[in-house]
């Protein structure tokens, strides 16, 4: 159930760009107040105030009474703009909700009872593929998160969105299938001594093979890591940094030694 | 270490990094991340060594995502060489990165130690960095 705060504001006279950053220079962050079908109102609140508020988990869950002049007004915070080098907050957003208001949002997932996981325990990594679930709810009846109880759950194991009691009236709005929140994944050492095992085998050198073992642990780097394992192997025997190749993997192994000029 | 399979070109522009990064620049996959608070150009040596300083400092548990890639080759004149004569031939990638941009990711760790090993992370990267963290957890 959402608990309701209070907030104090601002209404603003002018919007805008320099409007903003006219706020913003007096220690106050501009704001949006739009919804319920009411022309929107340009406010700004106290940035201490909103900065306190928003490294709260459950700040987008929470219902917040704003108190616009002296007028009271019911509110969901809906987005919330930073700064993409500082974080510091630089725009937000806040919906007005009347009391039988449906709305989609984004509810944070909290797991628990970590120590009760044999996967845990046993070295698996706990992976968090959702950490919030989109669902379709009341705006006043908005859980403040779903706690996931980790306890009996071994590697490979996994905990999707049938197996999360939603309260009544809360339904998420991937419908269509059961998707995973999260897996408890084996440990990455069992994957990374394969690796470098295998990467030994086919080189014959350590320092080799940990390169090999290396990208092939960073998921992100997914696609292009083998082919960054192998170039070194085959380009850089003489203790050289890898010349990058134009001409694809094959021409990777010592190809621009071969085209590049010599000067 | 990190470098494309195939590309177009052999040789790229020197070029300049402006402004600050559009994207990349929240928490997308962990709970703990490593932004970069200037812009820079981080060789795949360079992204290499904050890997495995990860990696090593985490036990080889927990999880990592690289999310910057070394795609633009840079070339360098033999020693000994008069200018002139055409452009160097390639000899290492870098990844151009804006400041804003988070560069790596990690989750499946405590807390301590996922701050322990992104300054370890941090302290093998030519720029300005700062460990950041899921909305709500601090």
């Amino acid at each position: 159930m959402a608990e309701i705060m209070s907030f104090k504001v601002q209404a603003r006279e002018s919007s805008g760009t320099g409007a903003a950053r006219a706020v913003r220079r007096t220690g106050r962050i501009p704001g949006i107040l739009y919804g319920e079908n009411i022309v929107p109102t340009p406010i700004s609140v106290d940035a201490k105030q909103l900065s306190e508020q928003m490294h709260r988990k459950s700040f987008f869950v929470t219902l917040y009474e704003l108190d616009i002049d002296g007028k009271k007004q019911r509110v969901l915070p809906r987005d919330l703009q930073l700064d993409p080098v500082t974080d510091i907050p630089l725009h937000i957003d806040f919906l007005r909700v009347g009391t039988g208001t449906r709305i989609r949002v984004s509810v944070p997932v909290a797991v628990t009872n970590e120590a009760g996981s044999p996967g845990i325990k046993r070295g698996g990594v706990l992976n968090i593929v959702r950490h919030e679930i989109e669902v379709i709810c009341r705006a006043d009846a908005i859980p403040q998160r779903f706690t996931i109880d980790l306890d009996g759950l071994d590697v490979g194991d996994s905990v999707k969105i049938s197996a999360v009691k939603l309260p009544e009236g809360v339904r998420p709005v991937i419908a269509d299938r059961d998707f995973t929140i999260l897996t408890i994944a084996a440990p990455t050492v069992v994957a990374d001594e394969a690796a470098a095992a295998a990467a030994a085998a086919a080189s014959g050198t350590p320092a080799e093979a940990e390169a090999v073992s290396a990208a092939g642990a960073v998921p992100a780097a997914g696609a292009a890591a083998p082919a960054a394992g192998a170039a070194p192997a085959a380009g850089g025997a003489k203790g050289a940094p890898p010349a990058p190749s134009a001409k694809g993997a094959p021409a990777a192994k010592g190809a621009p030694a071969a085209k590049g000029k010599k000067k | 270490m990190l470098q494309p399979a195939r590309t177009k070109y052999r040789k790229a522009h020197k070029g300049r990094i402006h402004g600050a990064a559009k994207g990349a620049t929240t928490l997308h996959f962990g709970a703990y991340g490593l932004k970069a608070m200037e812009a820079g150009r981080l060789t795949a040596r360079q992204i290499e060594a904050a890997r495995r300083a990860v990696t090593r400092h985490m036990k080889r548990t927990g999880r990592i995502w690289i999310r910057i890639f070394p795609d633009v080759p840079v070339s360098t004149k033999p020693a000994e060489v008069r200018m002139g004569s055409g452009k160097g031939s390639p000899e290492f990638w870098i990844a151009r990165v804006k400041a804003g941009r988070i560069m790596f990711e990690i989750d499946g760790i405590p807390k301590d130690l996922a701050l322990e090993s992104l300054t370890l992370a941090g302290s093998k990267l030519p720029i300005l960095t700062r460990i950041v963290q899921r909305m709500g957890e601090e």
